[in-house]
């Protein structure tokens, strides 16, 4: 699996380098044309991701989410999932380092084998850091006003989260 | 929304930090103002090293001078000793007061430490914007590439083929889009990014089909229902290999959890899908009420 994703991106790069070239383009050229458009644009970013990044590292840093699995767990006792995937459920959406932190961590308390983990990881792979993506994209294009996308995307990762649980306990009982 | 997250965000973090600052206070965890009458013992005969048992713990200290001496902790020391020794600039090392001393006890004044908990959430959200800045900074890079492949991929064609095989889908995606647009190609471009998991060739590839449905927007400081559509898609995260950091934690295991992931990620998409689709038509509706 490792040597698939590493091989993936060098032959891209190779399979579009070799077509521009039969097909007679200027590869180096256009390439440069393309690229310069690059500097620009991450620094139209920096506002929006100050913005996200900076309220998010106070919530985060406050403790406040432990207190939100505290009041959180007798309702993951009442639909019979384990509590502990639910600080992934809540920290996926907002933080990428932060949601590989909690992963990293619940592997070293529970071990890669535990459904905590396998549940964790799953929403891990199956959802994006909504936030930083919304703040990254439309911050590129200087648009403030998101109109439903934030809507749209909690939900998908909502979706995403009960579907991780739902197919975990499923999948591996 | 957004703007009610952002805010509740930073709102709901310093209310619980000043909450948990005040419980502090009320039970005083940092001993403020309070002298500790601690027994100790002389280390290796000699007359300025000594260890003493403070807070339950055995800890070795040095006496500098007749009032000053020297803790020190590391990082299995108690948390509240080290956030102590933390604000006075050195994490290592709690520079207290000596009040009086005979030869088996000793009565000690720590430093004060109030709002702690508030300091260190200020330092975090300082060094978190600071952090934005580098890591737009360290976009560049990445961003140039991939933008540079992009050129001579659209330039050569090799877009153009790839939008044929997904066409039907993207159609129905994106219906307002004129149909042989260029955006389409970044828009595959970037599903085929995701799908295989790639996450940082994804976003350079996002951010051109956005800047695409950018030009096509009617108003540039609102976004259309293109980009919320296609922010969707990107956040649900369609994906056929698990992405590079999953691998790298989780090693072998991971391949067992490709079906779960696949699966699950499937229900993130199409609920993504069902509502943009269905806040665009309700829009769709409030405009034709305003317009007749």
């Amino acid at each position: 699996m490792q040597q698939l994703s590493s091989l993936i991106i060098p032959l891209i790069i190779l399979f579009i380098v070799c077509y521009g070239l039969i097909k007679h383009i200027a590869v180096y050229e256009e390439f440069v044309d393309g690229a310069k458009e690059g500097f620009n644009i991450a620094v139209n970013i920096i506002p929006y991701l100050v913005a996200m990044l900076f309220a998010i590292a106070i919530f985060r840093a406050s403790g406040a989410l432990d207190f939100i699995l505290i009041l959180l767990t007798p309702l993951a006792d009442f639909l019979h999932f384990p509590a502990e995937v639910i600080s992934m459920g809540i920290i996926r959406p907002l933080t990428g380092s932060g949601s590989v932190g909690v992963l990293a961590e619940l592997i070293n308390s529970h071990g890669e084998d535990s459904i905590i983990v396998k549940i964790s990881a799953v929403m891990f792979g199956s959802t994006e850091t909504t936030l930083y993506v919304l703040a990254v994209y439309f911050g590129a294009i200087k648009i403030k006003n998101t109109s439903y996308a934030l809507q749209a995307g909690l939900m998908a990762d909502f979706a995403g989260f009960v579907a991780a649980i739902v197919v975990c306990l499923w999948y591996f009982s | 929304m957004l703007n009610k997250i952002w805010a509740g965000l930073i709102i709901i973090g310093l209310l619980f930090t000043v909450g948990q600052d005040i419980q502090d206070e009320i039970s005083n965890t940092y001993n403020n103002g309070v002298i500790q009458q601690i027994s100790f013992s002389y280390a290796e005969d000699s007359p300025q090293l000594l260890t003493l048992i403070l807070d339950n713990t055995q800890l070795t200290a040095t006496i500098k001078t007749d009032q000053i001496i020297h803790i020190h902790l590391d990082t299995n020391s108690p948390v509240h000793l080290q956030n102590i020794a933390d604000a006075n600039g050195n994490k290592n090392r709690l520079i207290a007061r000596i009040t009086s001393k005979n030869n088996t006890q000793l009565n000690l004044l720590l430093p004060e430490l109030h709002w702690h908990k508030l300091r260190s959430v200020t330092q975090a959200a300082f060094d978190m914007a600071k952090f934005a800045v580098k890591l737009a900074i360290g976009l560049i890079g990445i961003m140039a590439l991939w933008l540079g492949l992009m050129q001579i991929a659209e330039k050569s064609g090799l877009i153009k083929s790839l939008v044929i095989i997904v066409q039907p889908l993207l159609y129905w995606l994106f219906p307002n889009i004129p149909k042989d647009h260029p955006v389409f190609g970044s828009i595959s471009m970037n599903m085929a990014a995701n799908m295989l998991g790639l996450g940082n060739a994804a976003t350079p590839l996002g951010i051109k089909a956005m800047q695409q449905l950018q030009s096509l927007n009617t108003n540039k400081d609102k976004a259309s229902d293109e980009m919320c559509m296609f922010l969707a898609l990107n956040t649900s995260s369609v994906q056929l290999l698990p992405p590079v950091t999953l691998i790298a934690l989780m090693g072998t295991q991971v391949s067992e959890l490709i079906v779960p992931i696949v699966l699950a990620t499937s229900c993130s998409t199409i609920t993504a899908v069902l509502v943009a689709k269905t806040y665009s038509r309700r829009g769709a509706k409030q405009d034709k009420a305003c317009n007749s």
